[in-house]
């Protein structure tokens, strides 16, 4: 228990959590199995730039839904946020909306627009959890279909193309080999972090999260906690919508759907938990380098979509087991090499009392 | 029949939407719109039953549209390979292999003791995944099915003369009826249905009344396994074809349904009555805007209109009664 007093050092900031070391060392594991399975297919420079342009659009998702498990709740809504930030980009950057724009302007006006409505429709969400006390849950589901009908009414189901080749450009750009977009993604991992972990207001939401309860009665304003959480992940979201049409070089209703269903997973795997207060950014970094890394080998050996939802919902089931059980296991598996009985599964059991 | 306040204000919400949609265009106050409804709407009026119940219990499942498709899809190719033909047969199949998922993810929730939101999520694209893989994913189109199917998803109870045509009451009403009847006896009538109300109220005091909670949890969603097969067969006779595909991708509509009737996400409160107008409402909207001369793409949008507007009254409604009372319920989960 020494380890909490303990400086933060880059090495035990991620030795001293048993989560972490665990997600490390399946990311290591797989790295070497990807390394001898597919050598060069895996590991070429164009693989891996591939890669890293493809994981910026989903992190932004995950680092959202991270925010939302943090507090103990869930977004469903971040990818129809994104999506119609998206739209509303599109339409402006095509010149539909606002005709007579110059296209440097155009960009600058589509950029801050997206940002600003998908910090609104975040805005909405929270105002709508916190005022009224719905679960994040179905109040998510809620702005879900209505920011996904916005979209529907206003594109009709058709995608918005044509955008200026100075836009998309930012999409495909690179510093020296490193996309640019994941660049951007690195810095808002690393601001978030910091934001999270080494600042009051970041510590206050860690124990807003772990017992809101608590929280009030030791005067955190449980109030704005919600609306900037939820106002938080709606920036993330226009991010993300951003990214996705910058890439595509289009923007539609139900572009990046199945992200909502994957980010869940991909912050159970990481260590944040579900009941809120407990988890790390790194830990979604790692995670989503894992995820990459494993759909590039999907693509590699051509596997089925069928096949691919198989593995995944095998393996949140199989994590969610393990982080449970593991420790007891692993023990039971050790007990009859060890003669003194000192071994106990006292701690193996977080979240013992939550359910539903 | 007692109807709570917010199923008031649905049946008015239904009231003031059938009267603007007659004024603007006659042809739909028909009984033609009525059997319409009843039949596209069937499926899911089966599955709000299912789910009101896992509700009730404090859960929630949304693999029940995967439980659905599995199920059925498993019980067509099993009648192809032994070469059966009946419609009981796949009834039987569909509900046997649904309650096995549904048992499968009981055992899940109470050995993880995690949000059954994340687990059934995963038992989602487990299911899925393994239906694709093990059975295969070829799409069985109406001339390979036996006719039985095409005749049970076709064939009317009632039938009426008009100047379309023959329009009839379709034959699935029959399931959706007994269904309901069989809901409101397991919820209000047995010792099982009242338990699990207890367990979605508070789990700890149903534990000390001598409840009895992995039970209760086991049959819960063992009967929405059910009810997906059975949903799922009803389905698939209806579209008279088997794709591996479809369904799944639409179980929060469900979830929606069941939340605009009032029913409570943290458990113990929920209605038969509310989660079925919930269900017909968005089937409403659904089939009916085009009567307003709307394109279906607005139809999300209406829907989540009254999704927001009404779990917002239903919480800020609770809300106000726990300030009243003093009592700090946790917000956002």
């Amino acid at each position: 228990m020494s380890k909490i007093n303990a400086t933060p050092t880059p090495i035990n900031y991620i030795t001293g959590d048993a989560n972490l070391n665990a997600l490390l060392s399946v990311f290591v594991l797989t790295a070497l199995i990807c390394a001898l399975a597919f050598g060069d297919a895996m590991y070429s420079g164009a693989n891996l730039q591939s890669m890293a342009f493809q994981i910026p659009e989903f992190g932004f998702v995950a680092l959202g839904m991270m925010l939302a498990f943090l507090v103990g709740g869930i977004d469903l809504s971040i990818t129809a946020n994104a999506c119609l930030s998206g739209i509303v980009a599109g339409f402006i950057l095509t010149g539909s909306w606002l005709p007579g724009l110059d296209e440097g302007m155009r960009i600058a006006v589509a950029v801050v627009t997206a940002l600003g409505l998908s910090t609104l429709m975040g805005l909405f969400n929270g105002l709508i959890i916190a005022c009224f006390a719905v679960s994040s849950l179905i109040a998510t589901l809620g702005t879900m279909t209505l920011y996904s009908g916005i979209g529907m009414a206003l594109t009709g189901g058709r995608s918005v193309v044509g955008f200026p080749d100075s836009f998309t450009a930012g999409g495909i750009a690179c510093l020296g080999e490193v996309p640019v977009i994941f660049i951007a993604f690195v810095i808002v991992m690393v601001l978030m972090a910091i934001l999270l972990e080494r600042t009051g207001g970041g510590r206050r939401l860690y124990l807003f999260g772990g017992n809101p309860v608590a929280a009030l009665f030791s005067g955190i304003n449980n109030f704005r906690m919600n609306v900037a959480t939820f106002t938080a992940i709606g920036f993330l979201a226009g991010l993300s919508g951003l990214t996705i049409i910058m890439r595509v070089n289009s923007a539609k209703v139900g572009y990046g759907d199945a992200y909502v269903f994957q980010s869940l997973i991909v912050c159970v795997i990481a260590g944040i938990h579900p009941a809120g207060g407990r988890g790390k950014v790194i830990g979604i970094g790692i995670t989503t380098l894992l995820m990459q890394m494993a759909a590039s080998a999907f693509t590699i050996l051509q596997l089925s979509p069928y096949t691919t939802k198989l593995i995944w919902g095998l393996m949140l089931v199989l994590v969610l087991g393990l982080t449970r059980d593991g420790r007891r296991l692993l023990n039971a598996l050790r007990a009859p090499f060890i003669k003194n009985k000192t071994l106990t599964d006292k701690d193996s059991n977080p979240g013992e009392a939550d359910n539903g | 029949m007692r109807i709570e306040r917010s199923e008031g204000i649905l049946l008015g919400i239904i009231l003031i939407y059938a009267v603007a949609v007659a004024l603007v265009n006659p042809a739909f106050l028909s009984i033609e719109t009525v059997f319409d409804l009843v039949r596209t709407s069937s499926r899911d009026l089966i599955l709000v039953m299912g789910l009101l119940l896992i509700m009730l219990s404090g859960g929630i499942d949304i693999s029940f549209m995967a439980m659905a498709l599995v199920s059925s899809y498993c019980a067509t190719a099993a009648m192809m390979q032994l070469g059966l033909s009946s419609i009981g047969f796949l009834l039987i199949f569909a509900m046997l292999i649904g309650v096995v998922m549904g048992l499968f993810n009981a055992l899940l929730i109470s050995w993880l003791k995690l949000p059954p939101f994340i687990i059934t999520l995963g038992t989602m694209n487990l299911f899925h995944g393994l239906m694709a893989t093990l059975v295969g994913t070829r799409t069985f189109g109406g001339g390979m099915l036996p006719p039985s199917f095409n005749a049970f998803g076709s064939g009317n109870l009632i039938e009426l003369e008009s100047e379309y045509g023959i329009i009839g009451l379709s034959l699935s009403v029959i399931p959706v009826v007994l269904v309901i009847v069989l809901t409101w006896f397991i919820i209000y009538k047995t010792m099982l249905g009242r338990g699990i109300v207890a367990i979605g109220n508070s789990e700890e005091a149903a534990l000390r009344l001598g409840f009895r909670p992995l039970l209760l949890r086991l049959f819960a969603y063992g009967y929405i396994g059910a009810l997906a097969g059975l949903a799922g067969s009803i389905y698939i006779c209806q579209v008279n074809a088997v794709y591996p595909d479809k369904m799944i991708g639409e179980e929060l509509m469900v979830v929606a349904g069941a939340v605009i009737g009032g029913t409570s996400i943290s458990g113990g409160k929920g209605r038969i009555f509310g989660a079925l107008l919930g269900i017909i409402i968005i089937y409403l909207l659904k089939s009916t805007l085009i009567f307003l001369g709307l394109s279906a793409s607005w139809n999300n949008l209406f829907v989540g209109i009254i999704l927001v507007l009404s779990l917002s009254f239903t919480a800020w409604q609770e809300k106000r009664r726990n300030e009243r009372h003093l009592l700090f319920k946790i917000e956002s989960r």
